[in-house]
């Protein structure tokens, strides 16, 4: 290249972008129109860095200073974990527990379990002594003299029962198949002729 | 900043010494945040979403800086986050380039009153705030890749390399990137002869 040619716009490109090759550097050295050439273009980019930069900090100016840092500490990540494993084992847990209970209850229900049939009779006894007219709860009794009272009660209700109300069959003036004596509710077993 | 430009610096002083930077958030943010706002700004064209991008850049970069290794500037590598942050939103697409950004739009015209005392006389701020404009309304026209390439190098004053290392291109296509982007430039300036 010779100081007579001048630069093209890509060598002015590469001045600009500080790729600079060894000859571009010696014509521009010596030629004052490519020197302007090149502060020509150059001038609206520095402006637009100065402008730029000039808003930038302005805006920044307005921003917080600081800035809330979210806590990352090994013992808080750890933390964490331990939570996230509580609430796992509570979310097992508790369905596990309450279906044992769950199955507990049938079990009582079904009479292997002495504890609900304890608290039925506890309960009975109760239903007696308000029928007698005593305040309040009374002491547990023994079992069996607890059955019969219970039985001698129960038979009381069916004879009261008994007579208070009359039977359809009555109405109807029908008589039990087993005779008179069999009373009423109990029929004689059908018989099926051959 | 100061000891990133500090050539006579080794890395293993530069990188430990910038780990104690970056062990400052605060003095970091002070430092930085001008800078990287603009280039986030300018890079996307909606100061609001720029700003959001600059804290996040912040965030990130205190909470990674075990893995800075001094290697490049704090002001490189802070730079490289963003970049990486505003490829994100551009993937997830939350925003689109400068088009859409019409309504949060970059205002400079009142920011000449801050510039130095070279550009201080009236004349010279106006001058400037429209050279300003006209190098903005050049850049909305440009791709992404060309807008960041032509910020790092025009405004962040990294050379070459740094913007191949940043950006993860080859130094060539950088260099076709710059020379569109300043074609553009020109055109809108009115400088091409």
């Amino acid at each position: 290249m010779n100081t007579t040619m001048h630069l093209t716009e890509d060598q002015i490109d590469d001045v600009l972008m500080g790729d600079l090759a060894a000859t571009t550097a010696a014509h521009l050295a010596a030629c004052e129109d490519c020197k302007l050439r090149v502060a020509e273009f150059a001038t609206p980019i520095a402006s637009f860095k100065a402008v730029s930069l000039a808003w930038s900090e302005r805006q920044s100016a307005t921003l917080p200073s600081k800035l809330t840092l979210p806590v990352t500490s090994a013992w808080q990540r750890g933390a964490s974990w331990a939570a996230a494993t509580a609430v796992l084992l509570v979310g097992i847990g508790v369905p596990m527990a309450r279906h044992e209970t769950r199955a507990t209850q049938i079990v009582a229900s079904n009479g292997t379990s002495q504890a609900a049939p304890r608290t039925a009779i506890a309960t009975v006894a109760r239903v007696q002594e308000a029928g007698r007219g005593a305040p309040g709860l009374v002491a547990p009794t023994k079992p069996d003299a607890q059955i019969a009272r219970d039985n001698q009660m129960l038979q009381a209700i069916d004879r009261e029962l008994d007579a208070s109300v009359q039977s359809p069959a009555d109405t109807f003036g029908l008589a039990p198949a087993g005779g008179p004596s069999a009373g009423h509710g109990h029929f004689a077993p059908v018989q099926i002729w051959d | 900043m100061q000891l990133a430009l500090d050539v006579t610096m080794t890395n293993v002083q530069a990188g430990e010494r910038n780990s104690t930077e970056l062990d400052d958030i605060d003095a970091l943010v002070r430092t930085y945040r001008p800078r990287l706002l603009r280039f986030v700004t300018f890079s996307i064209g909606d100061p609001d979403l720029a700003e959001s991008i600059t804290q996040d850049c912040f965030l990130k970069a205190y909470n990674g800086r075990g893995s800075f290794r001094g290697d490049c500037s704090v002001n490189t590598w802070l730079t490289s986050i963003a970049l990486n942050l505003i490829r994100d939103q551009q993937r997830l697409q939350k925003f689109r380039f400068w088009r859409q950004a019409r309504a949060t739009a970059i205002d400079v015209s009142d920011a000449a009153n801050f510039l130095a005392s070279h550009e201080s006389s009236a004349e010279a701020r106006i001058l400037a705030i429209e050279r300003t404009e006209q190098v903005q309304a050049a850049l909305e026209n440009l791709s992404v890749n060309q807008r960041a390439i032509f910020l790092m190098r025009f405004a962040e004053d990294m050379d070459l390399a740094e913007i191949a290392a940043t950006i993860k291109m080859p130094i060539n296509t950088v260099k076709t990137h710059l020379h569109r982007a300043l074609k553009a430039v020109r055109a809108q300036v009115g400088g091409s002869r």
